[in-house]
């Protein structure tokens, strides 16, 4: 009998299929899409903004506990979008991870660093079988002292980039498409015009308008680099200006 | 290495007396991006496609050339992810070597430590191999030199080699263009064309990486201004 396809556990464990593909890093991805929920992030001239759904399922759910957004330090912001449990563990160990980084070197773990750190844990899951990939997609955000705002996004194959836009999640693509078209001129967006670009594209892909209790939006900025989640009056007035914009 | 629950090796024999894991890997690395690299006469020269996902990605977070000491740099195709790993594990090999024989690492001992890595994943228990090739260039006391590592762990030393999507057409083209007498700037040119061979789109100085290093033996990667002075050479 041919054991061509590894016995059938390509499927199961991170080996490599027949075609080179890993399975459970492509399954990984699936599951960050059948969380239902999209993201975005747009990186400005002097900020960088992040957006996602709140859906909460339940009227009898605390809604303050339902959350895609996480302070690791007060300068970094992390969106996961994917699997609520994996993004809370990864969150934790990010947390203890950036609080050991400025105590043993003496200063505030950078944006990019983070970023490298989530995925090369990532890297670790596809490639060792006693641990499945994370169902979560990261996008962490902050302002570096030397290149200004930026965005990284990490996934569960271990590839992490610098974005000028991103999205994730369930219209994901369609979100790119839409921001491609944004982006395309290199503009330097002012930080309203980064949370509005983020928020509109939002509402573009999923072709509703959202009520200010209904998105979360997460902000740096270079006069104030602290990472601040928005609060519902301040989502109101963003989206009561792309409405008077329209 | 590897959880106890899985201290079974998940790289086997089949019947035929092949690993496969190692095969498919070996197709991982044969659908990522071409790369390359020349041996000249007075230097080494790798390079490589930098197609990114999208117009939104910041090209300038992402160099896929990496350097493992002053004069010794490394290219890939394949997973990404898992070539962060192996740079990492090599820097360390680098610096440990440094700190016992207070001499920069030989190329041929950065090769084999690198090499030894990949081959522990393919018998180690509960990992699969790494789904990379990679082309390690260098110019120690033994001259310039190339050398491709497999997801295997064997590793050979190359006038001119390339992995990756278009592996069978650069490599034609290579062994035409290649002669032994040939100096660092014509390999630069020569590896800038057969890129072009199988590149989609519009070649740029922001859509290839190349790396260098000659007589000086410092490996750097040129910036994307300097490819497009090379890209106007050529022409």
């Amino acid at each position: 009998m041919s054991r061509g396809s590894g016995g059938g556990y390509d499927r199961h464990i991170t080996i490599f299929s027949p075609e080179g593909r890993l399975f459970q890093v492509e399954y990984a991805f699936k599951a960050v899409k059948a969380s239902g929920i999209t993201s975005i992030g747009v990186r400005g001239k002097d900020s960088v903004c992040v957006v996602t759904q709140k859906k909460v399922p339940d009227k009898l759910l605390d809604q303050t506990s339902v959350t895609h957004l996480f302070p690791i330090t007060k300068y970094l912001g992390l969106l996961a979008t994917g699997m609520t449990a994996d993004a809370r563990t990864l969150v934790q160990q990010a947390r203890n991870e950036a609080a050991e980084f400025r105590f043993k070197y003496g200063y505030e773990m950078p944006v990019d660093v983070l970023a490298k750190w989530i995925a090369d844990k990532s890297q670790v899951y596809t490639q060792h079988a006693y641990m499945r990939p994370l169902g979560v997609v990261s996008m962490v955000l902050g302002i570096d002292d030397e290149y200004g705002p930026r965005l990284y996004k990490c996934d569960p194959a271990g590839h992490f980039f610098g974005h000028k836009a991103t999205s994730a999640g369930l219209k994901e693509q369609e979100a790119i498409n839409f921001l491609e078209k944004k982006m395309k001129n290199d503009p330097a967006f002012t930080y309203e015009e980064t949370v509005q670009t983020a928020i509109s594209a939002l509402q573009s892909v999923l072709q509703e308008d959202f009520k200010a209790n209904e998105i979360e939006v997460g902000v740096v900025r270079q006069e104030n680099p602290v990472f601040r989640v928005l609060s519902t009056e301040e989502i109101d007035e963003h989206l009561t200006a792309i409405s008077e914009r329209d | 290495m590897g959880d106890s629950q899985y201290s079974f090796s998940l790289t086997t024999f089949s019947p035929s007396g092949k690993l496969v894991q190692i095969e498919h890997a070996l197709t991982a690395v044969g659908s990522g991006q071409t790369s390359l690299g020349i041996k000249a006469a007075n230097g080494v020269v790798i390079a490589t496609e930098k197609k990114l996902p999208s117009i939104l990605v910041d090209e300038s977070s992402v160099q896929k050339i990496q350097t493992l000491t002053p004069n010794i740099g490394v290219v890939y195709s394949g997973m990404g992810p898992d070539f962060r790993v192996l740079v990492r594990k090599s820097w360390k090999q680098a610096e440990q070597y440094h700190r016992l024989y207070k001499e920069p690492i030989p190329v041929t001992q950065l090769v084999r430590e690198i090499a030894a890595v990949m081959q522990e994943f393919t018998q180690s228990g509960g990992v699969r191999p790494f789904g990379v090739s990679l082309l390690v260039a260098g110019f120690d006391d033994n001259g310039p030199q190339l050398y491709q590592v497999d997801p295997s762990g064997s590793y050979f030393s190359w006038k001119a080699s390339a992995m990756g999507k278009n592996v069978s057409n650069a490599k034609t083209f290579l062994e035409k263009r290649y002669t032994d007498d040939m100096e660092l700037d014509d390999a630069v040119h020569t590896s800038i064309l057969t890129l072009k061979e199988g590149f989609e789109g519009q070649i740029s100085g922001k859509n290839i990486e190349i790396g260098i290093i000659g007589a000086d033996k410092q490996f750097r990667v040129l910036t994307p201004a300097e490819i497009e002075d090379y890209l106007a050479e050529v022409e």
